[in-house]
């Protein structure tokens, strides 16, 4: 009964549910204002995601008459619940150990795709073409980021393997992280540092900043998917793409540098988050702020020639050392 | 204060913005596109955004004398904007058709048509007077939702 209570309290309060949100909207007010800042403007308050949030769920929502009622409705809750289960399964280093001990990283895995295709159910059940280009770019460009995605996770899942002395690969967040901890973070290992700027490379893509917003280019074809979308279903797409973005900068984290400062949890719990912070500047804001947009091929090919034949090399080295 | 009170308070200060070009003569839309977002007027940090939705927008900006060939596309674009919402018109010529009030080819003043909220004149306005619009516009949304503004 106790197992239940916990697991609930782990999806609902912390890591995922509401730590999880709250992190991640400020996380995005600061990214747009450290943007704004980045081109002289003020910027927009800190708050602005959860007044735009907020926004949203006292607005009218409208469904295209041509539109696929149910598949148009479900699309945001199976993106925000997806993303939600997920953001459960962090464990924080040197605050929480993560809620299940064996191969939760292949969970993550399975999981992550999860918003990216909520989107191009939603896009397809809006019947507007608009949506429909917005699906295909979607679709292109999430096949293009698994790729190099499945390397790094394997890539770490392997090295943890092989210096834990189980031989093949461990896919436990909970091994991953106890081993960073006892014997020097991956981030710092040669050997993995083309898997790490690999995955500084894979993070824009996911969370379709520029330069690889291909499926969402509002100027080019008018939000895409997001097109039909407006008022509390929209909210919801808004708070499945808060939930990413705490899983994908956190995974990062755990991955390649979940070192702690000091046994008191809260001054881990800080640490973690600067750290993921940082992650969000380098590889979201600073991005986001210096480039335009990519055509489809050429993200494509992006991701195709570098991305994963750093993954790849990593991935090898890791084999053969 | 109620949820419902506060809910309403919070969504006045994220405007999400949408353009209407109806036959304008593309001065008033560089004003709203570049002028009102460039670092020293900085729209932005009114909360606002400019949206490529009609479906997501919540103060609509239009510009241009509303042309007979344009009519029918504003009124549809106008009602697939959602409710509460507010209507700006942005330059003389949706407020009185400017220099072309008496062409065979003008199906306005905008006001014919729809509601307007805010009018601000001005061949193109200024950048001050379009992001005095926008704050006016506010308020006005507010008294929409049931509150004071």
């Amino acid at each position: 009964m106790s197992d239940i209570l916990w697991a609930l309290f782990h999806v609902c309060v912390f890591p995922g549910g509401l730590f999880a949100l709250g992190f991640a909207l400020f996380l995005k007010g600061l990214d747009r204002r450290i943007v704004a800042r980045f081109q002289r403007r003020v910027g927009p308050p800190l708050i602005q995601p959860l007044l735009d949030i907020a926004k949203l769920l006292t607005k009218e929502t409208l469904i295209p008459r041509t539109a696929c009622k149910s598949m148009f409705m479900m699309a945001p809750v199976i993106g925000m619940t997806g993303m939600a289960a997920c953001a459960a399964f962090i464990p924080v280093p040197g605050v929480f150990d993560g809620m299940y001990m064996m191969g939760d990283l292949l969970v993550l895995f399975y999981l992550l795709p999860v918003p990216a295709i909520a989107i191009m159910l939603g896009g397809s059940a809006s019947s507007s073409p608009f949506g429909a280009i917005g699906f295909s770019r979607e679709m292109l460009i999430m096949l293009s980021y698994e790729l190099p995605l499945l390397m790094i996770l394997l890539t770490v899942a392997m090295i943890t393997g092989k210096a834990t002395g189980i031989g093949t690969a461990d896919f436990s967040l909970l091994n991953i992280v106890q081993y960073q901890i006892h014997h020097g973070q991956f981030g710092l290992n040669p050997l993995m540092i083309p898997a790490f700027i690999a995955y500084l490379m894979f993070l824009p893509g996911t969370m379709g900043v520029p330069p690889f917003d291909i499926a969402e280019a509002e100027t080019e074809i008018l939000e895409g998917p997001m097109l039909e979308y407006g008022g509390p279903l929209l909210a919801l797409f808004q708070i499945g793409t808060a939930f990413k973005t705490f899983v994908v900068l956190s995974l990062g984290v755990i991955m390649f540098f979940p070192g702690c400062l000091g046994d008191f949890w809260l001054v881990n719990l800080f640490w973690f988050m600067a750290k993921c912070l940082i992650l969000m500047f380098f590889s979201i804001s600073l991005l986001r702020a210096v480039t335009g947009r990519l055509r489809i091929d050429q993200a494509m090919m992006f991701y195709f020639k570098i991305p994963a034949v750093l993954a790849f090399i990593s991935l090898v080295l890791v084999m053969i050392v | 204060m109620s949820l419902d009170t506060l809910l309403k308070k919070a969504s006045v200060r994220s405007p999400w913005l949408f353009r209407i070009n109806a036959g304008s003569c593309n001065g008033c839309d560089v004003e709203l596109a570049t002028t009102a977002l460039i670092p020293r007027y900085d729209v932005e940090r009114l909360g606002c955004h400019y949206t490529g939705s009609p479906r997501q927008a919540d103060i609509v900006l239009v510009t241009g004398p509303v042309t007979v060939h344009m009519r029918d596309y504003v009124l549809r674009v106008w009602n697939e904007i959602p409710e509460p919402k507010v209507t700006v018109a942005v330059g003389i010529c949706p407020i009185s058709g400017g220099v072309f009030r008496d062409s065979y080819s003008i199906a306005g003043p905008l006001s014919r048509l729809v509601p307007v909220d805010v009018n601000v004149p001005g061949c193109p306005p200024r950048p001050q007077a379009i992001m005095e619009a926008v704050v006016l516009a506010r308020s006005i949304w507010l008294k929409k939702l049931g509150l004071e503004g």
